[in-house]
């Protein structure tokens, strides 16, 4: 078997370990051996050439995965903090062995680059859409972290973003390259469970996570740290080095706690996400109940209930989702090890377990769409659902009471403080 | 705390639910907020601001009795407070809640604030959220007197409410000489999509002026979009048609490309089969992503000929885009595709029938399974086992039956790839004379044999007819017994065998019982490590040390006392103390077992796993058992360092720790700090002076504060994970040392 072809089988690995069920199977770029240089180098034509926009910790960790891709060439870093810069291009460059990452303040600089096929969007989740958008219209595919939206108005202005521009689009929802959340995604859906009847996501916190507005703190040279392009989208208030943490600034939400994000997001977007590709990726629930004893219900159009729960989950590690049909049940989470109802569901297959969520398999499954124009796994349907799904579940949450939703209009039934929830301005001059 | 950190804070923290009966907690939470803690007094604060605090804490905290619906709050107190000189913050936060309870009321308080830089945007949450006629008003109202960013910032506002009403003003800033307005302009117009904005910016499209192109260009698609949705294609079409032609930015021209093909329905395909043969490659990526959403099946025929008059990496593409019209999908072209052809071509087209492909397929594939193509071969197999159709599990049985060769050897390994039922064809083929075959044989019956059919791999291990096959029998029986419902029965079945194998089997055997666990694996594993055989007594011992269950403490501690050789008792020690640091169990357990392990051990380096378990859990039994360690002179610099971290998690202050140590003998050195340096990256701050007048006669340093940032000075690097290097000398020997941010600071001893 040559070099090539083995590297395609453990890109394939995943397929294969799903066909029983059904799964789609991912289709990798294909390019016979003998187009590769004697080490296996990727020529220029078919490279993909990335920048970085907002690169943090969780950036620095997906770039790494990105670096190990023999057809990535990374050429620029954006970010808002100087450190941040010089440490990715020390990063980039001595992988490289050159100086030639570029480092750019304003991403709106990088995305003007041509020769930039795609982006790496790994801001906080208060940059995601409006940066995600604004790639797409400059003409870039992206991997884009999640959570991708903050309310349904920017999840919904996502996919329609997508589907005009032609992008391709990857949320950072790697848990749907896993194998073993794929292999219970596809029991679910593909009816190996019988008639399937719950579907439980575990949100890690249904409460409200702050940003704020802090007392004015001196505002840094903007060279060093670029407080108004850290703000972006976000409505305005004076720099508080404690709002610096990009990972919980402006999460989403738009809720009178004031500057909250819902609880349910930051969790959400990867376990209700699963549990919506467990449904079939279809639209999202249509009711929300109030939450009740550490649970919120929700119910899809077919019938099949959502159910976000604190409790009762077998140790699997983070992020456990588990999926309940007539017949049988599965519960995976992130030690990468599934508990089944019965061993026969695994009809004869051992699944790989591959614990710690690595974002590898997400990033090639990007990469080779960005090849072949196919959908990603995480593509901006499916985030889009999913994450409606999170800010309804939200909403309901912040009202505690039911909340209805027209799948097809795209509002809550006669429900007026619900629908104000759906969208919040952006801070000029950004817009979507 | 002043006022507007309490307000949020308390915000933030109070979303649960009230009843009437609760009303007197919500005084006292009033009170709370306008009352010092300590001293009792009452804050001063203006009577707009208690009106606020009010209204706020009323506002996230009170519900009906029902716990039903959520109490609108008072309109008129938050107009109140836009309207008073309270701080910025009360009065963004007033903007929420009237974006969620506000009326046409607010606006005009809401309107005043758009001109305010720092308050603007949240003026807007709140306006482009209030239902009616006032809001669009008072946007458009603004938009005579602004300029620049705010302007911007209103225009993007009636995109977002799409007032038709603005549309003439919004045409008129299509010439602005700021191009962010103007670009602002065009979008909204687009947003809007009426008749008259299409008009505008259709006419601009084809104007002079370059600074807003791609947003008007956008906005054109935008109306394009909304004509189409709405049934006009015809005019979505003109639309798509004049920006694709127009000298607008490359990326608008792809989106016109696209909205061209799709808004022409089923005549869009010579469009877009002409766009897959444009020498551009973006173009080309946008005919292969329009391709996969173009409705019906006409296409699929169109795009089996294409296949052809594409060059192999295009076609390659465009076989993966085919395979993506799952419901359409031609499978003879695919077929055809895979059957010859060049070889990236035919790469893509046997995945695409393995994805896609039925039952149909399978004699394809297999003639392809069997070619002198590797490549091809691989890929061919592996679209073999992937077939979603169950027919094909029946196909390849029948063919099984009768199968020679090559095509014999594909079939069984088929049969354990699909995980088909196939146990008697699998176990005739072990017997045959070719060895591809016995083998192909063996993986399968690895992945399919059933539990009661386990002693079939179980005698081609122990006593095969071909002894050349045992390596690959024993890789069979490992896949067979992981994966068996019941592990005790498959272990005991193992056991048994491991009775009456020779040595070399016996240690296979072994192996599979470590991976099987269960009860009976570990008394037979356990049994084998303190039998006489040194190697079972090698490999038993290994294995106990990576059980993955508690169970095996016991076992591993009886070895660690009476084993047959010390360096398997030091190894079972070690497991013993792994099962302390790894495993989820009672505390109390665990401190019994540091305490047993500290006992058995007879050498630091197991002495020193036993403090690490112990850091790893802090509680006041762990810092007893580190305090008592102290007492062991060759661990003595470890369990003092392993004491002070485990009272340090458990919150004692710096001067407890001291005095911990001081009472237990903390030995006094020689302390001299040559340079400190604290930050990240090329920024470092010196802090030699600082921690060289904190520096006392013990190797533990206190900081005036717990936080390195207050202790030295500031946050030379906000936003980002610092480090403190430290260059010393302890009784004349240099050393240097380096803490993690707020890490404690204890020197170690230089060696």
């Amino acid at each position: 078997m040559s070099k090539q072809t083995m590297q395609l089988h453990r890109r394939r690995f995943l397929g294969s370990a799903l066909s029983a069920a059904g799964a789609a199977v991912l289709a990798p770029t294909i390019i016979p051996s003998s187009a590769l240089g004697r080490d296996g180098a990727v020529a220029p034509s078919e490279r993909v050439v990335v920048g970085g926009i907002g690169i943090g910790n969780r950036g620095t960790y997906d770039l790494g995965c990105f670096l190990e891709q023999k057809d990535v060439q990374f050429v620029s870093v954006c970010d808002i903090k100087e450190t941040r810069r010089v440490a990715v291009k020390k990063l980039v460059d001595e992988k490289y062995g050159n100086q030639n990452c570029d480092m750019v303040r304003d991403f709106r600089e990088l995305l003007d680059r041509n020769d930039i096929d795609a982006v790496l969007i790994a801001t906080g989740p208060n940059w995601h859409a409006t940066a995600a958008m604004t790639a797409a219209k400059a003409g870039k595919d992206m991997y884009c972290e999640k959570p991708v939206t903050k309310n349904i108005s920017q999840s919904l202005i996502l996919a329609e973003t997508m589907r005009r521009t032609g992008r391709v689009f990857q949320a950072g929802t790697q848990r749907r390259n896993l194998p073993h959340f794929a292999f219970a995604c596809a029991l679910a859906r593909t009816g190996k469970l019988g008639k399937l009847k719950k579907v439980f996501a575990h949100p890690a916190g249904m409460q409200a996570l702050m940003s704020g507005w802090l007392p004015a703190e001196p505002v840094p040279n903007k060279e060093v740290i670029d407080w108004d392009m850290y703000l972006g989208p976000a409505a305005w208030r004076p720099y508080n080095e404690k709002l610096l943490d990009g990972f919980n600034f402006e999460k989403g939400g738009g809720f009178v706690g004031a500057f909250n994000g819902g609880g349910v997001l930051e969790w959400g977007s990867h376990c209700v996400d699963l549990c919506q590709w467990a449904v079939g990726d279809c639209p999202p629930p249509i009711e929300y109940n109030a939450p009740n004893n550490g649970q919120l219900m929700a119910r899809y159009e077919n019938g099949v209930e959502l159910i976000l729960r604190e409790n009762d989950w077998i140790p699997l590690g983070s992020c456990p989702v588990r999926f309940e049909g007539e017949t049988g049940w599965v519960e995976a989470g992130d030690s990468g090890k599934l508990v089944l109802s019965s061993p026969e569901l695994l009809a004869g297959r051992t699944v790989d377990e591959i614990g710690g969520y690595p974002a590898t398999f997400h990033v090639r499954d990007f990469l080779d769409c960005v090849k072949s124009r196919g959908l990603t796994k995480g593509n901006a349907d499916a985030a889009c659902n999913a994450h409606i799904a999170c800010h309804a579940a939200n909403i309901a949450l912040y009202l505690n009471r039911q909340v209805k939703y027209d799948l097809a209009k795209h509002e809550f039934i006669n429900d007026e403080q619900a629908n104000r929830l759906r969208s919040e301005a952006l801070r000029e001059p950004w817009r979507l | 705390m002043g006022a507007t950190a309490n307000l949020f804070s308390s915000a933030e923290s109070e979303q649960h639910c009230w009843t009437s009966q609760q009303w007197h907690t919500l005084k006292q939470k009033y009170f709370e907020f306008t009352h010092d803690n300590t001293s009792g007094t009452e804050i001063m604060f203006t009577t707009r601001q208690r009106i606020l605090t009010f209204v706020l804490i009323v506002v996230v905290t009170v519900r009906e009795g029902d716990c039903q619906t959520v109490t609108t709050p008072s309109e008129r107190a938050l107009i109140e407070v836009l309207r008073s000189d309270a701080p910025a913050a009360d009065k963004a936060l007033a903007c929420k809640h009237l974006a969620i309870f506000g009326s046409s009321e607010a606006v005009p308080e809401l309107a005043r604030l758009l001109t305010d830089e720092k308050l603007a945007s949240w003026s807007r949450i709140a306006l482009e959220a209030i239902p009616g006629a006032a809001a669009d008003e008072a946007l458009r109202e603004a938009t005579d007197s602004l300029k620049g960013n705010l302007l911007v910032g209103v225009i993007n506002s009636i995109g977002v409410r799409r007032d038709a009403g603005s549309v003439d003003s919004l045409i008129g800033r299509l010439q602005d000489a700021d191009a962010e307005v103007s670009s602002a302009a065009a979008v909204a117009l687009g947003h809007i999509g009426n008749v008259a904005a299409s008009q505008a910016l259709r006419q601009a499209l084809i104007g002079k002026s370059v600074n807003n192109r791609s947003a008007v260009a956008e906005g054109c698609v935008l109306c394009a979009e909304r004509f189409l949705s709405d049934g006009n294609a015809a005019e979505a079409m003109a639309i798509y048609d004049e920006v694709q032609k127009s000298d607008v930015p490359r990326q608008r021209m792809l989106e016109a490309t696209r909205g061209a093909i799709l808004a022409r329905g089923q005549d869009g395909i010579p469009l877009l089969l002409e766009v897959f043969q444009s020498p551009d490659k973006q173009l080309f990526q946008i005919a292969l992503g329009t391709a996969r959403e173009f409705p019906g099946n006409k296409l699929d025929q169109a795009l089996a000929a294409e296949v052809a008059r594409l060059a192999p990496d295009r076609a390659a593409l465009l076989i993966q885009a085919m395979a993506d019209r799952k419901e359409t999908v031609q499978l003879p072209a695919l077929l055809n595709a895979a059957a010859k052809g060049p070889t990236q071509v035919r790469m893509a087209a046997i995945v695409a029938v393995g994805r896609v492909g039925d039952a149909t397929c399978v004699p394809y594939l297999l003639d392809i399974g069997i070619e002198s193509d590797a490549e091809l071969a691989v890929l061919a197999r592996t679209a073999l086992a992937e077939l979603p159709d169950d027919q094909v599990n029946k196909d390849i049985l029948v063919r099984l039956a009768k199968a020679e060769g090559k095509g014999h050897v594909l079939l069984l390994e088929l049969a354990g790839m699909r995980r088909i039922e196939a146990i008697d064809e699998l176990v005739k083929a072990l017997n045959h004379s070719d060895k591809s075959v016995r083998n192909a044989a063996l993986t399968s019956l690895g992945s399919t044999v059933p539990a009661n059919k386990l002693s079939l791999l179980v005698s081609q291990v122990v006593s095969p007819k071909y002894a050349e096959d045992i390596p690959l029998a024993v890789q069979a029986l490992k896949a067979a017994s992981i994966r068996m419902p019941d592990r005790d029965a498959c272990a005991m079945e193992l056991a048994a065998a491991v009775e009456n194998s020779p040595l070399a089997t016996k240690i296979a055997l072994l192996e599979i019982l470590g991976v099987v666990g269960g009860v009976n694996a570990l008394n037979t594993i356990g049994t084998s490590a303190k039998g006489s055989d040194p190697e079972l007594q090698d490999v038993s011992s290994r294995l106990l040390g990576e059980w993955m269950t508690i169970d095996a403490a016991p076992v591993l501690l009886d070895l660690a006392k009476s084993g047959p050789a010390n360096k398997y008792q030091v190894r079972a020690l070690r497991g013993y103390i792994r099962i302390a640091r790894q495993f989820t169990m009672p505390e109390q357990q665990r401190v019994e077992m540091c305490q047993i392990a500290f006992e058995t051990a007879r050498q630091p380096a197991e002495q020193k796993l036993v403090l690490e378990v112990l850091k790893r859990y802090p509680c006041p039994e762990t810092l007893q058992l580190a305090v008592n360690a102290r007492k062991i002179p060759e661990i003595k610099d470890e369990a003092t360092q392993a004491t002070l971290e485990i009272a340090q998690s458990l919150g004692s202050t710096a001067e407890e720790l001291q005095e911990l140590l001081s009472k237990d003998g903390l030995i006094k050195v020689e302390m001299e700090i040559i340079k400190a340096e604290y930050g990240a990256g090329s920024t470092q701050k010196d802090v030699t002076e600082i921690l060289q007048k904190q520096a006392s006669d013990y190797q533990l340093i206190l900081l005036p504060s717990s936080s390195y940032n207050a202790s030295f000075g500031g946050d030379a690097v906000p936003g980002t994970a610092k480090t403190l290097v430290i260059q010393y000398r302890i009784n004349g020997k240099v050393g240097e040392a380096t803490f993690a941010e707020n890490a404690l600071l204890f020197l170690p001893m230089p060696k």
